[in-house]
């Protein structure tokens, strides 16, 4: 056969670098010092030592290999059968089932995903009133009426999109068996049983293995599917990773990334070494006819030696093992679900949290107040503490989808500064304590930029064209051109709002924007690839310490000032649970520690007036008043801003056809 | 038989440490039908290959019409060949197929149709052009093969065990068929398979090959009747090789006894293989008999009987019409002509003894390396 | 092996409900309004967003051609390779999927950027800065990455079993390597070909998260759509049925239009 050309080869070899060159970019910045991707700040293990701190890291981890394993069994075992229940079947029974059977693979992954999602939740609610009907009929035991998406639902998608995989692989072996065999071995003196598990399971075992190891890469790699049917109380690390891709990966994804590559490659690696020795092993065996007896006895079929066998084995039981242990002790320890934003949290704090009280703390978090509700109608999000903002509140207030508090379990709330009690959202404080607040205003990059950014006009102005980064949600952007063309943020004229959305249709058609973003404006403003961008105070903070040319300033025109707030969901299954969290974030120590993390302002009075001085004796050196500023807006500031509120479901509807009209998403 | 056509000279195929053609030497006449025949891995169908140029000799030259074609490649040889498992393209019909050749060519759509047609009516498969590939059975998916080799008119034509996917009846059907079109277009065919039979009942000339080396090169008739050495008696047809001398011309001995024979040439007492084809031993009683021996086995083959007969620990087989029993002590008497007189090889000894009796013939790994270059040319 | 028939029975049943009901649940979700009755208004509302249909279908194509482009060749030369080196070969083509692709994707950002490293790398011969990502070709870049794999795996596992005599076959008729390649090899490899441009085109008309992270925000595809109205800003499951709904038909009949060319290949190719 003709080799391949110099030519040929180069060309392979450029496909192959285009494949790798994003992984090897990963693995590198696995050592860098420093947290960005872009940026080298020297070689360093230290986010490895990080990863196996990191409880949602490490927990992601698990789930995904604790249901890619289990998915991965269970598939193969049930593709084996059900292939060779195929064989057997007559040809046109065997086509139309196999057309079903392709429709996993066929379909795209988030029309299975979005389907599952819908059937489940549509389940749940059957099962709710059949449980209800069930319980009031006799009371020799308690069905369960509340069934959401988790873990069981994870695995069962899982394990219907792998068994096609197994099936595709195992059929051609059956196809290519020999009629007789089961016959042959019958005819020997086997039961059809000691038939099957002699001869047809060797036979076709490199199919079987080869069908559970598709499988087995295709749930570690699954992220479409996870996502529509793992619901909040588990989460597979492509799930995380996805939460954290909004904002900013944090380099310990790549260390743990880079660990299971590595791992992979070197299991590969070993194979392939072993096979390839075995080959030539066989080869040798065959061009020496004269074996002696003793050489022939060695020349058995290959088989997997016993020791791999019994290490997969072993590691199949230990996970089993761990998961139920994890199950036992999930069910006997009391727990709360929380769901908040990224890096929104100090997670020191949910440690100690569990520490104290012994609750373990399920911490999830949600892309925008949006999607949360979407979450939470979809059946997709089974929380007892939600941590939305001021206007999506009193939305969920209004459609009665929240708990009233108790406030005797809450004592920390009298701590809460009284400029952030009976809020427009919740009027008369029966449902929410706040969580944080802040403000919204122009991140800009002084380097980039002629002269210091003091108005909205910046965010529609052509001197900027190419460099600016707008909201990649309808209120906030919105907002600024309201606000640009001097209207109230919370207007509900049509006419205004129009005017609003003409606004920003005209500069994105005259090329202002660069992109529409949420929390991917830390990677571009702080990789200086954009000069401008609206966001939020705490949020510059955090980007500025990554690239200190960047400036902030609430516009002269004035802006948004919000606030999140913890609320407990109707009907949560952990609502004494839930209360002792809430207390125990609004407690003085935990409202500085939050500060300091994600550097947005606490509505705990103490902790507020007291957090320069947490600083410097945290960091010896003075907080500047710039700074402090920009996380607590002075009064003078705040006057300028409003909040948000909810808004008629009409000017929602308007909003939303606005927005669609603009062609973000 | 008419002007030399191919001819390959000193040609060596090596892998790695194997040698699969050992400085091998052959020419191919013009028109004529040459097999090359010998049991697997005896470097035919290599043979085959370097002629249609998917292969390149190691060493060595390879002669098309007198000019060195080493580095032709096989779409510029004026040479088609027949693969073995046919090789038909399952994506085009069968009229597609065979004028495959003729587009690539750009012969005109008009003499494309037609010469087709021709072909296909050579094979015997007139108006089959539309049907696909798939729906034939074998022996007809052969006949399209042929058709699709030789509509490009080649000088010669390259069979490489073409019948061996084919039944017994259809075998026999083919190989008259195959002679038939052989006559018919006029042109070389190099035939490669490992049957004998069907080497003898095809071939102008056959060639038998073993390990990289021609054995024998004759026609049919001489191969069978005349073989050089104990692997072509025993490969073509069934021989019985015994141990002898030659103590003059036309005298051999064996088993102590003198015998009548028509060979010489040999040095006083020179030792031979003795090749006796089991017909051409006639039964007699044991009194007539030149040597007596018991019979040990005797299988009914309907035309005749298989007998083994022990002479003095070495058992024969003889194939009669006549019966004898099992246990039956009887004569033998042979012909001068009966006996064929071999010089001593390397092969002898290792065939021709019937004590366990099997038609399979046995493919018995010797190092390459042992095998001494002999080669042969008539 | 009559008895092994039983052995359906609990796949089937399996299928039953976790593969045909889930689909019907979209269909009956798509037919249906937020109060739960029968109306067709979500296919109508669905006609605002024809641009991103349009979009999703046109990068789709685009990014499935690029793949067949880049992949055939790779799978071609990749079949004649040593055996050795086509067994890593194949495995390194696998490898990725190990290492997450929306981590990959976002690798694929730091490069991009204006400021990233192809730009640095550009700017060190005074070329650039060029704006390549938050555009429609950093959107296709994404969707080739990802999914290169799938077209050359499928292809490249029937060029390897293609028999050589075939090949062999028609260089015997006069084929040179350019005619063997466009009559006999390719044609006989289009099976592979066709599974490759089902399992690139389906995901890519699908995805969501890489136009998101390449595309800007702007650039969003049906995949983005879809997911938007079930755990994204605009709940509206209803619509988020139908949009797949017709999503899932398109694809389907694309489907079954193209394999209408390699007629009479059952074959089903997988990895």
């Amino acid at each position: 056969m003709k080799k391949n050309s110099a030519f040929s080869r180069f060309f392979t070899v450029l496909v192959f670098l285009f494949l790798y060159a994003p992984i090897i970019l990963l693995i590198v910045f696995s050592f860098n010092q420093n947290n960005s991707n872009v940026v080298w700040g020297g070689f360093s293990l230290h986010w490895y030592k990080e990863l196996f701190h990191n409880r949602i890291i490490m927990r992601s981890l698990y789930t995904t290999l604790l249901v890619s394993l289990l998915a991965t069994v269970i598939s193969t075992i049930a593709g084996t059968f059900a292939a060779i229940g195929f064989y057997g079947l007559r040809r046109r029974t065997r086509s139309a089932l196999n057309t079903v059977n392709n429709i996993p693979m066929v379909n795209a992954d988030i029309v299975t995903g979005v389907a599952m999602c819908l059937f489940f939740v549509a389940f749940f609610a059957l099962w709710k009133d059949f449980a209800l009907w069930v319980n009031s009929v006799q009371s020799l035991f308690v069905l369960p009426t509340r069934l959401t998406l988790g873990f069981p639902t994870l695995l069962i998608a899982h394990i219907t999109f792998n068994i096609p995989y197994v099936l595709l692989s195992v059929s051609p072996k059956l196809r290519q068996l020999d009629k007789n065999l089961i016959d042959a071995a019958q005819d020997l003196g086997c039961t059809w049983f000691q038939a099957f598990y002699k001869v047809i399971l060797p036979e076709i075992k490199p199919g079987i293995v080869s069908g559970a190891l598709t499988a087995f890469t295709m749930s570690i790699d699954d992220f479409i599917i996870s996502y529509f049917t793992a619901g909040s109380s588990s989460s597979t690390l492509a799930m995380t990773i996805y939460g954290m891709t909004k904002k900013r990966v944090s380099p310990e994804i790549n260390a743990i990334s880079t660990l299971l590559f590595v791992t992979v490659i070197l299991l590969l690696a070993v194979i392939n070494i072993r096979e390839a020795q075995q080959e030539k092993a066989a080869a040798r065996r065959e061009a020496a006819p004269s074996a002696t007896v003793a050489e022939m006895a060695g020349s058995r079929p290959r088989r997997t030696p016993l020791p791999v066998k019994a290490a997969a084995v072993a590691a199949c039981v230990a996970v089993l093992a761990t998961t139920a242990v994890g199950a036992f002790q999930n069910t006997r320890k009391p727990m709360v679900n929380v769901c908040s934003w990224g890096e929104y949290i100090d997670e020191a704090l949910i440690s100690q949290f569990e520490e104290e009280t012994g609750i373990l703390v399920n911490y999830q978090t949600a892309e925008s107040n949006e999607a949360l509700y979407s979450l939470l109608k979809s059946g997709a999000g089974d929380y007892d503490v939600i941590v939305p903002s001021d206007y999506m509140i009193s939305q969920l207030i209004e459609e009665d989808m929240l708990e009233k508090l108790d406030y005797n379990n809450i004592p920390n709330f009298s701590l809460i500064g009284d400029q952030f009690k009976n809020l427009p959202y919740d009027p008369t404080n029966e449902y929410t304590v706040p969580y944080t607040w802040g403000t919204v205003g122009i991140i800009y990059n002084t380097a980039m930029v002629e002269e210091p950014i003091t108005s909205w006009s910046a965010m529609f102005d052509d001197k900027y064209a190419g460099q600016v980064l707008m909201f990649r949600n309808s209120r906030d952007a919105m907002a600024t051109a309201l606000l640009y063309l001097g209207y109230d943020i919370n207007t509900t004229d049509e006419a205004q709002l129009r005017q609003a959305a003409e606004l920003i249709a005209d500069a994105k058609g005259r090329g202002v924007y660069q992109a529409f973003v949420m929390d991917e404006i830390f990677l571009k403003m702080e990789g200086g690839n954009a000069a401008i961008g609206a966001y939020y105070a705490g949020d510059y903070l955090t980007a500025v310490e990554n690239n200190p040319d960047l400036a902030f300033v609430i516009p002269e025109e004035g802006s948004n000032w919000f606030v999140d707030a913890m609320c407990v969901l109707k009907d949560a299954p952990h609502k004494a649970e839930a209360e002792a969290w809430i207390n125990f974030i609004a407690s003085t120590e935990a409202n500085l520690a939050n500060m300091d993390f994600i550097w947005y302002a606490s509505p705990n009075e103490k902790a507020l007036a007291e957090y320069p001085a947490y600083y410097e004796e945290l960091y010896g050196e003075p907080l500047e008043q710039e700074v402090y500023e920009i996380i607590a807006a002075p009064a003078e500031v705040l006057e300028r801003c409003e909040s948000y509120i909810s808004l008629p479901k009409e000017t929602r509807q308007l909003y939303n056809e606005l927005w669609i009209g603009l062609g973000i998403q | 038989m008419s002007k030399e056509l191919i001819r390959l000279s000193d040609c060596v195929v090596k892998y790695d440490d194997e040698i699969i053609l050992d400085h091998l030497n052959l020419y191919i006449n013009d028109k004529e039908f040459l097999t090359l025949l010998g049991p697997s891995g005896c470097g035919k169908t290599t043979t085959l290959r370097i002629i249609g140029g998917f292969q390149k000799p190691t060493s060595g030259d390879v002669f098309f019409d007198g000019r060195r074609c080493n580095d032709v490649p096989p779409h510029k040889r004026q040479i088609n060949t027949v693969f073995q498992k046919y090789a038909l393209f399952t994506h085009m019909n069968i009229f597609e197929n065979v004028a495959f050749g003729l587009r690539i060519a750009k012969v005109p759509e008009a003499d494309i149709t037609r010469r087709v047609e021709e072909a296909l009516e050579i094979v015997n498969l007139p108006g089959y052009g539309k049907r696909s590939v798939t729906s034939l059975s074998g022996g007809q998916q052969q006949r399209v093969a042929i058709a699709r080799a030789i509509v490009n008119r080649p000088q010669v034509l390259l069979l490489d065990e073409p019948l061996g996917a084919l039944d017994m009846k259809l075998r026999k059907d083919m190989q008259v068929e195959l002679k038939r079109i052989q006559r018919e277009v006029g042109i070389t065919f190099i035939y490669v398979t490992h049957d004998q039979e069907e080497a003898l009942t095809m071939s102008d000339t056959v060639v038998v090959m073993d390990k990289g080396n021609i054995q024998q090169i004759g026609t049919p008739e001489d191969i069978y009747n005349e073989p050089k050495n104990a692997f072509v008696a025993d490969f073509i047809g069934e021989s019985n090789i015994i141990d002898g001398t030659m103590p003059e011309d036309k005298v051999v001995k064996m088993y102590g006894k003198k015998f009548p024979c028509l060979d010489g040439g040999f040095a006083p007492n020179e030792p031979v293989d003795v090749v006796i084809r089991p017909e051409d031993i006639d039964i007699v009683s044991p009194e007539a008999g030149q040597i007596t021996g018991t019979v040990t086995e005797v299988t009914f083959k309907g035309m005749h009987y298989d007998i083994i007969v022990d002479f003095q620990g070495f058992k024969w087989l003889i194939q009669t019409t006549d019966y004898s029993p099992e246990g039956a002590r009887i004569g033998v008497k042979i012909d001068p002509d009966g006996f064929h007189i071999m010089k001593k090889s390397q092969y002898s000894g290792m065939f021709g003894d019937y004590s366990s009796y099997s038609e399979e013939y046995d493919e018995l790994n010797v190092d390459p390396d042992a095998a001494e270059g002999d080669d042969e040319e008539d | 092996m009559k008895r092994t028939k039983a052995f359906t029975i609990p796949y089937v049943i399996w299928m039953a409900i976790f593969v045909v009901a889930p689909i019907i649940m979209i269909v009956i979700y798509a037919f249906s309004g937020a109060d739960g009755g029968f109306t067709l208004s979500n296919f109508s509302t669905m006609g605002d967003y024809t641009v991103v249909f349009v979009r999703s279908f046109r990068l789709a194509i685009i990014a499935t051609v690029i793949c067949l482009l880049i992949g055939y060749p790779v799978a071609y030369l990749l079949s004649k390779e040593g055996p050795r080196f086509q067994r890593v070969a194949t495995v390194l083509i696998m490898l990725p999927m190990w290492m997450n692709f929306l981590l990959r994707t976002y690798s694929w950002m730091a490069i991009l950027e204006n400021n990233g490293l192809l730009n640095q790398f550009l700017g060190l011969f005074g070329l650039g800065p060029f704006q390549m990502i938050d555009t429609q070709g950093a959107v296709v870049l994404g969707m080739v990455y990802n999914y290169l794999p799938f077209m050359i795996l499928p292809i490249y596992s029937v060029i390897v079993k293609l028999d050589n005599s075939l090949v062999e076959a028609a260089h015997d008729l006069g084929a040179n390597s350019v005619v063997a390649f466009r009559r006999v090899i390719f044609p006989l490899s289009l099976p592979g070909v066709l599974s490759g441009i089902t399992m690139v085109f389906v995901p890519s008309v699908s995805t969501f998260a890489i136009s998101t992270m390449l595309g800007g925000g702007t650039e969003f595809l049906l995949g983005d759509l879809i997911e938007q109205q079930f755990l994204g800003g605009a709940y509206n499951p209803q619509l988020g049925a139908a949009i797949a709904l017709v999503m899932m038909v398109i694809v389907v009949l694309c489907m079954l239009v193209m394999n209408r060319f390699g007629e009479g290949e059952e074959q089903a190719v997988v990895l």
